[in-house]
């Protein structure tokens, strides 16, 4: 054990990992403080990057940069009101209210500093959580991964902000897009049409940065171009903060805990968490009049919450190769290249590798309040460079970074195609991170399906037999039932109100 | 009742009957029970059955209430912004320009290099967005270097040099 944690300090110490970290915390505080480029966008445009770098150090600059980028998100919501990246949209409000009233200085404080503090809970809970979990995963069988893979995808449908209807059809689009192609389980080419270029499939990596970098792009070409913001000094951040902590004990561990689970739920990620936290802070406060107004409350809760989720989201990626959110589903494939094939077994035999990452999220997270202090000092500069000059060289960015994960200009139409596929669900209301999800992981359902099923000789019996595995398909049919089960009880509620 | 849902609905309906059915033609793998026709014919059948539900209408108060909330929280002003002057089909050419560009990436990188090709991606969506040929000239001027520096020296990318091979 302590062996292990002084080799992972070896690791993470070398000189190529601390450039890295450091190189992407800039690149994720100055993504993430640019509207319209999300936290995703910064983490796909990296993955060309990770290739040449060790797996330490691939490893090191997706936890730095999407850490940052989550925080960052919040600075143009307090000083423009336009979140900078999703995660930031559910108290965008409340901390431009604070800003008005004069207050930018508590609003970036509450930010940074409880962004830090809930990232760094959030890796306590992967630390915690991963290893028995994994020790439990160590006896799955291809029945339980069925299971596990399937309830992965419905949790997915049930936490979208959106109709669960799209949310499932857009994760059944998905599993149909990674049909394609000759990678199942019986090697037969599958609606490939004819074309050499879509034997070997979809790639993740240039879908997920069509759907999630050239999508946005493609919404910005028509929408306004946000406000500047006016230069301006700030105080102390930091002043008032251990107060804060200490006066609202309760919102951020519910904060903390509430992003630590929606992390850990496939496909939900800090967006997500933000929303549930902010809302949850609303109906426990003893205040809740105050929200919107400008309150220290929800921000307290939903900034802990969604760098929480951050972390937690690593923990069904490492265990089950089960993307927690839209960035992981990312690092994923990025792990696959790196020779870190997610599975119980990396937790015990790349432990010293396990203990590394967990020592790469602290220190991004102890990192982001002296960098995003500067970061804030420096914002009202860099929120003034025109969109016109930026989203082209994301553009450039998003076909060169798909063309050299492959070097094959099939990557780059790729790339082209989902970026209009993005587009259009977003414009319907059909979750893009719901079919992401599919497409990463299309494969693993589908061979864990086909697999079970020839070892059980065609009975389905196996698959509801087994103690872990009838939990499993349990709560993965409750998934399914939920929205019918909302959708009943709204109705007996409207047919109350109605009565009375 | 949204009309993008009844179309987008029956869309789906189409793409989940084509699915099933071109699943269905797959060959089975001799003594095997399942074949790789099993599973696209499962997301197929589902698909067409999401899709008519959304065409019905169904699910659709979960995305209300959603919307309503974002609502609630996005800047009034932003929302009731004017449109950009210009007629409608322009707006969706400078939508798709971004796509279409990198398909034009896709069909001349080989012939005329990376950096001339890239400076015609970065200049024209500059343009799209509204800037000023004072920014986009250099930006595309010096962008489509810079990338080409990093991806093909640092990151040994084989970008295409075609007419305008780099010193490097």
């Amino acid at each position: 054990m302590m062996a292990t944690l002084l080799e992972a300090m070896r690791m993470v110490m070398a000189p190529d990992v601390l450039i890295a970290i450091l190189l992407s915390a800039v690149y994720g505080l100055v993504v993430g403080s640019l509207p319209g480029l999300s936290a995703t966008m910064a983490t796909a445009l990296l993955v060309p990057v990770t290739f040449y770098l060790s797996p330490i150090a691939a490893v090191a600059t997706i936890v730095t940069a999407s850490a940052m980028a989550i925080f960052s998100g919040d600075i143009p919501g307090c000083l423009l009101r336009i979140p900078g990246t999703p995660a930031s949209a559910a108290y965008t409000d409340e901390a431009y209210a604070m800003t008005r009233k004069g207050q930018p200085e508590l609003a970036l404080g509450i930010c940074v500093w409880f962004s830090a503090i809930g990232g760094i809970v959030g890796t306590l809970s992967l630390i915690v959580l991963a290893p028995p979990l994994a020790e439990m995963a160590l006896n799955f069988s291809t029945f339980e991964y069925f299971w596990l893979a399937l309830l992965g995808l419905m949790c997915a449908t049930i936490v979208a902000r959106s109709s669960p209807v799209k949310a499932i059809a857009s994760m059944l689009f998905g599993l149909l897009v990674s049909c394609i192609g000759i990678e199942n389980p019986a090697g037969t080419p599958r609606f490939t049409f004819g074309s050499p270029n879509l034997l070997g499939g979809i790639e993740v990596i240039p879908s997920l940065v069509g759907a999630f970098a050239l999508a946005e792009v493609m919404r910005a070409m028509t929408a306004p171009e946000p406000p500047k913001p006016e230069r301006r000094r700030f105080g102390s951040l930091l002043r008032g903060m251990v107060g804060l902590t200490r006066k609202y004990p309760v919102p951020q561990v519910r904060g903390n805990i509430v992003g630590i689970i929606i992390g850990v739920l496939p496909g939900a990620g800090a967006d997500i968490a933000a929303w549930v936290s902010y809302s949850m802070a609303k109906r426990f406060s003893k205040e809740p009049e105050k929200f919107g107004t400008g309150h220290p409350e929800g921000l307290i809760e939903a900034g802990a919450s969604n760098n929480a989720s951050l972390a937690s989201g690593w923990v069904p990626s490492l265990l089950f190769a089960i993307p927690g959110d839209t960035i992981t589903a990312i690092a994923i494939g990025v792990l696959y290249m790196k020779g870190l094939n997610p599975g119980p077994s990396l937790f015990t035999e790349k432990a010293s590798s396990m203990y590394a990452l967990y020592i790469i999220f602290i220190l991004a997270n102890i990192l982001m309040i002296p960098l995003g202090i500067i970061m804030i000092r420096l914002a009202s500069n860099i929120l003034r460079a025109p969109r016109a000059g930026i989203m082209p060289v994301i553009v450039l960015l998003c076909g060169v970074g798909s063309f050299a994960t492959g070097a094959n200009l099939f990557l780059v139409t790729t790339v082209a195609a989902f970026g209009v596929i993005g587009y259009f669900m977003e414009r319907f209301g059909y979750p893009v991170a719901a079919m992401v999800l599919g497409i990463v992981m299309g494969t693993m359902v589908e061979q864990n399906f086909v697999t079970s099923l020839i070892k059980s000789d065609g009975s389905i019996w196996p698959f509801f037999s087994r103690p872990i595995a009838s939990v499993l398909a349990l709560l993965t049919f409750a998934a399914l039932l939920w929205p019918v089960v909302a959708w009943l009880r709204r109705q007996a509620r409207a047919r109350a109100v109605q009565g009375a | 009742m949204k009309l993008s849902d009844r179309l987008t609905g029956l869309g789906l309906v189409a793409l989940g009957v084509a699915a099933y059915l071109g699943g269905s033609k797959l060959p089975p793998v001799p003594g095997q029970q399942v074949g790789p026709n099993v599973f696209p014919m499962v997301v197929g059948a589902g698909l067409a059955i999401c899709g008519a539900l959304i065409a019905l209408g169904v699910g659709s108060k979960f995305e209300e209430e959603a919307e309503a909330e974002v609502a609630q929280h996005a800047d009034p002003a932003a929302a009731s912004a004017p449109p950009r002057v210009g007629p409608a089909w322009l707006d969706t050419l400078r939508t798709f320009a971004p796509p279409l560009l990198l398909l034009f990436y896709v069909l001349v990188v080989e012939r005329i290099g990376f950096v001339p090709t890239a400076f015609i991606v970065v200049f024209a969506t500059s343009l799209a967005m509204g800037a000023r040929l004072k920014l986009a000239l250099p930006l595309a001027a010096v962008a489509p270097v810079l990338a080409h520096l990093v991806f093909y020296k640092l990151l040994r990318v084989p970008l295409p040099a075609g007419w305008l091979p780099m010193p490097w």
